[in-house]
Parts: structure tokens; C-alpha cells; sequence
């Protein structure tokens, strides 16, 4: 288990009566990015919050590069970089002299760590606009750079695309990508947006009022997802029926009214058509589609959206 | 630590506020001139001038107020910028983080009170009301250097309190209310409030300065150590909450 970067085992945080994080089982493997994904409130946050030591554990353990994080602080954090919730800065201060700061406290060695970091994320060095008049993007570009400015294994980013243009998102996914690919950064990032998931993790975690429900590679998960033809008739009950009795099909489900899904993707259509016309039923489309993420998702929480 | 400490001011730029607070380092100076310039009293020695100027309100409610504002600023500002997690996760002890900032403050007080001395001397010059000697300014700077050291300890419990908040109000309030308390408690029972015990131990053996018994400075000092242990040991507790 030496390649597993952090590993949770029945980690659970209760607040008062509400069980915020329930029993969570998380892998994350060296050189990969593994993806949390839950809708606002799924209890991410407060997963990685108890990762890093910043709120208590209930019951479970972290195991933080093999190790407790606690009483191994010292050690183990200037290994990690990390944002949670919003990136935190000094108002009055710009950018540059917010990282140098930190540089400082942090006793990066690099001369050009503030530079560089600051580079990576496209913002300028030595800028004389203070952090108070920087944009929710930029702000959220300088959290990054903080968090890689010390050159760390393990980056920890909570919704690190919040507040980002779509140019901005692209330009984050591909420098936390590079930083994967590239450096053999090992990556766990949170976000209630799917389809930057989707986009980003090697490895997914779907999180769901604190239960992780599922966790798998991304490329097993687009193995697993099931192909499936869409019909859209004028009355799916009807042709429910036709299919069940002429064509002995089972694996079907049906959407609403008009649409109807046939899991079969090997059934002759064109004889179904037919024997749906016959019995009067109007086909208006037929398509063959692959289940996405989202429907995925909506599957495993019991029917819940993302968003 | 030292590096702690460097950090705190470099974090302090461009914050107006903070050095616009020295000049109420100026008010009682002012006041003093137009105290003595009105009072018609023909002959005024320099301790009598300086009792005004730095060694009674100054001492008593503008730098407590005063340094309370600023520890309520220290601890704030990160709090509510969500400093404090980043910090955490350096990791920064929570132990220096907390000194650091007593450091600040303790540095402040110290300029606080330099230039309060300064402008009393300037003030006695300019205004020809008092014969500056040697003797006089060197008491008036050792006593502005006591109260410069000692009132920062005194202050370490509304620093903790600070810390404890993530709002100002509260710790503000504390502030005004903590000052007025040591104020009134200064002629009841000396020993009780950290605040009370410092100006004991200052005005102790100030010419003029008459006290209905003998300031028991062991007492005094032990008062402002219990207070300011006790204080730490909360704000260590109240800094490791969870974020």
C-alpha cells in the first residue's frame, strides 16, 4: 500500500446530532488525481479539513504518506499544499508580498519560488495591486500558487475552479494537469462541478451526504457505464408493453411519458419500429447513447442531480 | 520566532490605522498645555506637567484602550480572511503565532509611549511652562519605559480574548469595559486587575503621587502573571478549535 498517498479508514465527523461524514473509505494513489465529487454540503470540505488536521476527527483514522498527521505535523505538511474553502490572504498586501510571506514562513529555499509559482499561474510578479482589489479568479490563481510554492508531493485543492471564467477553468485543468503529468504532483481536488471532474481525475470519489459511494478510476467507470438506446414515442406505456410481450425485454426503464430506454443495445430496431407502428405508436426518434457521468451520479445518490 | 516577528510587521503595510493610533500618543501633551495654560498656576514643575502629559490618562485609558484596538486588529484580520488555515498547515505554532502577535503589541506600546514621552518634553519646551532638567526628562523616559513594557502584559488577556472571536465587537467591548474595570479597581484593591497592578508598580514612587498604603510590587507582578498565564493558556486552547 506504499503507492496510496492518503488513505481514510471509517472516517466520521459529527456535529452535534448530524453526522457531516459517515464511515469514509478514501485511496489516494501517488502521481494521480483522484476527484471528490458531491454536491454543496456532500461533506468534501470537511473531508479534507480532517485530512489536514484543521477540524477533529469523530472516529476513523488519516493516514497521510503512511502516517498520522498528528504529532507528525512538522514532517508531514511541508509535503502538502493545499486550499480549503477560500484562499486565504492579507487584504492589504499584493499578491507577491502575500507569497513572500508565506515563503518566508515556510522557509522555502528557492530564490525564485514566489516568481515561479506566480508564473505558473499566470500572475504577474511584483504587481502593485493589492489582494483586496483582486479578482474572485485571481484570488483563487494566487491560492494555487501558495499552495505550489513550496514545490509539495500532495496538492489538496477544495473547488479550486469557484469563481473561474471558462478560459480561467480551461488554464486551471491544464496547469493542475501538467502539474500531475509533468511533475508526478499527486492530486486530490474537490468540486460539485461533474464535468470538470469528468475532465481532470484519474480516480473518482462520489461523495453523498457524507457516505462515499463510490470510488473507482475513471477509466473503470466508463467501462462500467452502460450503452443504451433511447426511444422517444408518443406513449411509452403502450410500447412498455409491446416490447415486453413481443420481444421478451426486460432491461428497459422509462424516463416519462415520451422516452424510454432500452438497455439491450443489440435488439433489431428496425423490427421493433415495424411492430411498434403496428400497434399504432408513433416512433418519433431512436438513438444509440452512452450513460454519462451525471446519470451515473444520479444513479448511485438515489436519483439526486449534481447541481 | 524572531522571523515570526519580522513577518507580524511586514504584515502590518500599509495599514494607516495602526500608526494613525501612535498619535493619540499626542492628546494628553495637548491637553496639558491647555490644562496648565488656563489653570493660572504661576509655578509648575516638570513632574507635575508630565503626570499630565504621560503618567495618568495616557497610562491609565489611552494606551490600554489604545493597545486593546490593536490586538482586536491583529487577531481579526486573519480570522476573517481566512488566514489562519493556511497558517496551521505550515505549520505555525499556535504558541509562536500567539507570542508574535504579544510581540507586536509589546513593540507598539513601546513607541506608544516614546513618542508620548518626546512630545511631553517637546510640549514643556515649546509652551515655556516647565524648566526642562536632565533629572526630570530621564524619570519621565524611565517611567514612559515601564509602562511601555508592563501594560502590553497587562493586555494579554483581551488579546486572548481576540483570539478567541472571530468578530471585533466583542473584543472591543472587552477592551473599553477591561480598562475601566483596572480604572475603578486601582482604588479599591490593587492586586485584582492586571491593569491596576501595572500602574501600581508605576506611579509607586512618582514624586507627588500619595497612595493610602505601600504597593506591594511582588503581589502586583504576580497578579499580572497569573492573569497573563491563564490568558495564554486559553488562547492556545481557543486556536486549536477547529476551523
Amino acid at each position: 500500500m506504499d503507492h496510496v498517498i492518503i488513505e481514510t479508514r471509517n472516517l466520521t465527523k459529527i456535529y452535534g446530532e448530524q453526522t457531516v461524514v459517515n464511515k469514509v473509505n478514501l485511496h489516494v494513489k501517488k502521481g494521480r488525481i483522484y476527484g471528490l465529487l458531491g454536491r454543496n454540503g456532500a461533506g468534501k470540505t470537511t473531508i479534507m479539513k480532517m485530512i489536514l488536521g484543521l477540524t477533529s476527527i469523530t472516529s476513523g483514522e488519516v493516514r497521510v504518506f503512511g502516517e498520522n498527521i498528528k504529532g507528525n505535523e512538522k514532517r508531514i505538511y511541508p509535503r502538502i499544499g493545499a486550499i480549503i474553502e477560500k484562499p486565504g490572504f492579507y487584504p492589504n498586501l499584493t499578491g507577491t508580498e502575500n507569497l513572500e510571506i508565506f515563503a518566508k514562513m515556510r522557509g522555502t529555499s528557492k530564490p525564485n519560488a514566489v516568481k515561479d509559482a506566480l508564473e505558473v499561474v499566470g500572475l504577474p510578479y511584483k504587481d502593485k495591486k493589492v489582494f483586496s482589489k483582486y479578482s474572485l479568479g485571481m484570488k483563487q490563481r494566487l491560492g494555487i500558487a501558495n499552495a505550489i510554492l513550496h514545490d509539495p508531493e500532495l496538492l489538496i485543492l477544495d473547488e479550486p475552479i469557484n469563481g473561474l471564467d471558462p478560459i480561467g477553468i480551461a488554464e486551471v485543468r491544464n496547469f493542475i494537469r501538467a502539474l500531475c503529468v509533468e511533475q508526478g504532483k499527486t492530486i486530490l481536488i474537490s468540486s460539485h462541478i461533474l464535468s470538470e471532474i469528468s475532465m481532470l481525475a484519474d480516480d473518482i470519489g462520489i461523495i453523498h451526504n457524507g457516505v462515499l459511494l463510490e470510488e473507482s478510476s475513471m477509466a473503470e467507470l466508463q467501462k462500467r457505464n452502460c450503452r443504451y438506446i433511447q426511444l422517444q414515442v408518443s406513449d411509452t406505456a403502450k410500447a412498455a408493453l409491446v416490447l415486453e410481450q413481443k420481444f421478451l425485454v426486460k432491461e428497459y426503464s422509462i424516463q416519462d411519458d415520451h422516452l424510454l430506454r432500452l438497455y439491450n443495445t443489440k435488439l433489431d430496431m428496425a423490427e421493433i419500429n415495424r411492430a411498434l407502428m403496428l400497434e399504432d405508436i408513433s416512433v418519433i426518434s431512436s438513438q444509440l447513447c452512452n450513460n454519462t457521468l451525471e446519470d451515473y451520479f444520479r444513479q448511485v445518490t438515489g436519483g439526486e442531480g449534481i447541481a | 520566532m524572531l522571523e515570526l516577528v519580522r513577518i507580524e510587521f511586514m504584515k502590518l503595510r500599509r495599514k494607516r490605522f495602526v500608526w494613525l493610533m501612535l498619535l493619540a500618543a499626542l492628546i494628553m501633551p495637548l491637553v496639558a498645555i491647555f490644562y496648565f495654560g488656563t489653570s493660572g498656576m504661576e509655578e509648575i514643575t516638570p513632574m507635575q506637567f508630565y503626570k499630565w502629559t504621560s503618567l495618568s490618562y495616557t497610562h491609565w485609558i489611552i494606551l490600554p484602550v489604545v493597545l486593546g484596538i490593536l490586538c482586536t486588529m491583529l487577531m481579526y484580520d486573519e480570522n476573517q480572511n481566512d488566514v489562519l488555515k493556511q497558517l496551521w498547515i505550515i505549520p505555525v505554532s499556535k504558541m509562536g503565532y500567539f507570542l508574535s502577535k504579544f510581540s507586536v503589541v509589546l513593540v507598539f506600546s513601546l513607541s506608544f509611549m516614546l513618542i508620548s514621552a518626546i512630545s511631553s518634553v517637546l510640549a514643556g519646551i515649546v509652551s515655556g511652562m516647565i524648566e526642562i532638567t536632565s533629572e526630570s526628562v530621564s524619570v519621565l523616559f524611565f517611567k514612559c519605559f515601564q509602562i511601555g513594557i508592563l501594560t502590553p502584559f497587562a493586555m494579554i488577556p483581551v488579546l486572548a480574548v481576540a483570539a478567541s472571536q472571530k468578530g471585533y465587537i466583542f473584543p472591543v467591548c472587552v477592551t473599553v469595559v477591561y480598562t475601566f474595570i483596572g480604572f475603578i479597581l486601582l482604588m479599591v484593591n490593587k492586586y485584582l486587575h492586571p491593569l491596576s497592578s501595572v500602574v501600581a508598580i508605576t506611579i509607586r514612587d512618582i514624586e507627588g503621587v500619595v497612595l493610602d498604603e505601600p504597593v506591594n510590587v511582588g503581589k502586583a507582578f504576580l497578579c499580572i502573571g497569573v492573569w497573563a498565564a491563564a490568558s495564554t493558556v486559553l488562547a492556545r486552547l481557543a486556536l486549536a478549535k477547529d476551523m
